[in-house]
């Protein structure tokens, strides 16, 4: 498999919401606005690259039996960063993702991913991938909080578009996010069986 | 039984190089996060009281004696050297959690200077709108004599806040807190204080 492939698999083929229904719980409950999807995906992205390049790298010292309690600790590491960073400098952002950042380091898209990929690939190749990841969860949880915000709030990125009548409340509680989700899983798999 | 040592001295040594790794980021953000918290603080200070040299915490003289627990700090907004606001800081019960809040009084005019969310859990799109400077608004300049009380209707007296739509629970909730400080300000430095 060439580099662009496995940076471009994340996105489409094997997007870690959409196709492989990893992440449901963020994806869920974070999404009730654009801000909030965007800055998830973003903090996912970064410790998911950080724990990729780091366990691929010690992918041929870390024994087999112990490999999982290894991986959490690297995970949990960077997740624990990322929360003290987010803390220091972007207060907002940390305020509204509050648990979710921590949780991060249970989130099985990363476990998945070192147990997939990282453990028995070289450095290159797993950056191509959790960048690829990365992206490809980061849209998924846009497109998703952005069809919640715009229908549920009537604003996009906190802009109001919709005159005030016409947003339905429910779509950015939770029932709105299953509905949301199950829509754009049944547009997406109609779209893969007509290209397929 | 060797295997079980190599083992263990493997994640000892990974867990040790993460320990020091996190021990090095947390020296760095936790003045950052300190002096974000800070002035945090002294904004919404601020906010709730604008005219005002400096805010000076004196919760020790204020709630030593038995007081609503809602209340959970009294500060005091100096002007020239004299006391001339108190901020209250108070936490109350809402639809989904603790709503903290902080209320500004005026000492000379015996009103509500401005009330500010500080944290909610409240619903999105319902509850949580509480946090909006329309809602918060609704508070400002309000007497402190009467107690204030919720309406679902635009508010007809002086001591009525109109409630966030489909939101009751929330309202009452934040009105039941500013009336746990506007009490305690009345008791303590409105006009029939026990001096």
């Amino acid at each position: 498999m060439s580099l662009a492939n496995e940076f471009t698999k994340g996105i489409i083929r094997e997007n870690p919401l959409f196709r492989l229904l990893l992440g449901m719980c963020p994806a869920l409950a974070v999404t009730t606005s654009v801000d909030n999807g965007l800055g998830m995906g973003v903090a996912f992205s970064v410790v998911l690259l950080a724990s990729n390049i780091v366990i691929s790298a010690m992918r041929s010292i870390i024994p087999n039996s112990v490999r999982i309690p290894a991986y959490i600790v690297i995970v949990a590491t960077f997740v624990t960063m990322i929360d003290l960073l987010m803390h220091a400098f972007t207060p907002a952002l940390y305020t509204a993702l509050g648990i979710f950042i921590p949780l991060i380091v249970v989130n099985c898209i990363i476990l998945g991913r070192a147990e997939a990929f990282s453990g028995k690939n070289p450095v290159i190749p797993s950056i191509m991938d959790a960048l690829g990841m990365g992206v490809g969860f980061t849209l998924a949880l846009v497109l998703v909080s952005a069809f919640r915000e715009v229908l549920g709030a009537g604003t996009f990125f906190g802009q109001t578009i919709l005159p005030e009548n016409i947003p339905a409340i429910m779509m950015i509680l939770p029932p709105g996010g299953f509905i949301t989700l199950g829509c754009l899983l049944a547009i997406l798999n109609k779209i893969q069986k007509k290209t397929a | 039984m060797r295997d079980i040592f190599k083992l263990s001295l493997f994640l000892l040594v990974v867990a040790g190089i993460s320990g020091a790794g996190l021990s090095y980021v947390n020296s760095l953000a936790t003045p950052l996060i300190a002096e974000q918290i800070r002035q945090n603080k002294i904004d919404s200070f601020k906010e709730v009281y604008p005219q005002s040299d400096k805010v000076e915490n004196e919760s020790a003289v204020y709630l030593k004696d038995a007081h609503d627990p809602a209340l959970k700090e009294v500060n005091i907004a100096y002007r020239g050297g004299m006391p001339a606001g108190v901020l209250y800081a108070v936490e109350t019960k809402g639809y989904s959690g603790t709503i903290s809040i902080l209320a500004g009084f005026d000492i000379a005019d015996s009103r509500i200077t401005a009330i500010k969310v500080l944290s909610q859990t409240e619903t999105p799109g319902l509850g949580a709108k509480a946090k909006d400077r329309f809602f918060q608004d609704r508070y400002k300049d309000k007497n402190t004599t009467l107690p204030l009380e919720v309406t679902k209707t635009a508010p007809v007296k002086d001591n009525q806040i109109q409630a966030i739509t489909a939101s009751t629970i929330t309202s009452k909730a934040v009105t039941k807190g500013v009336n746990a400080a506007r009490e305690h300000f009345n008791a303590t430095f409105g006009a029939g204080k026990k001096q």
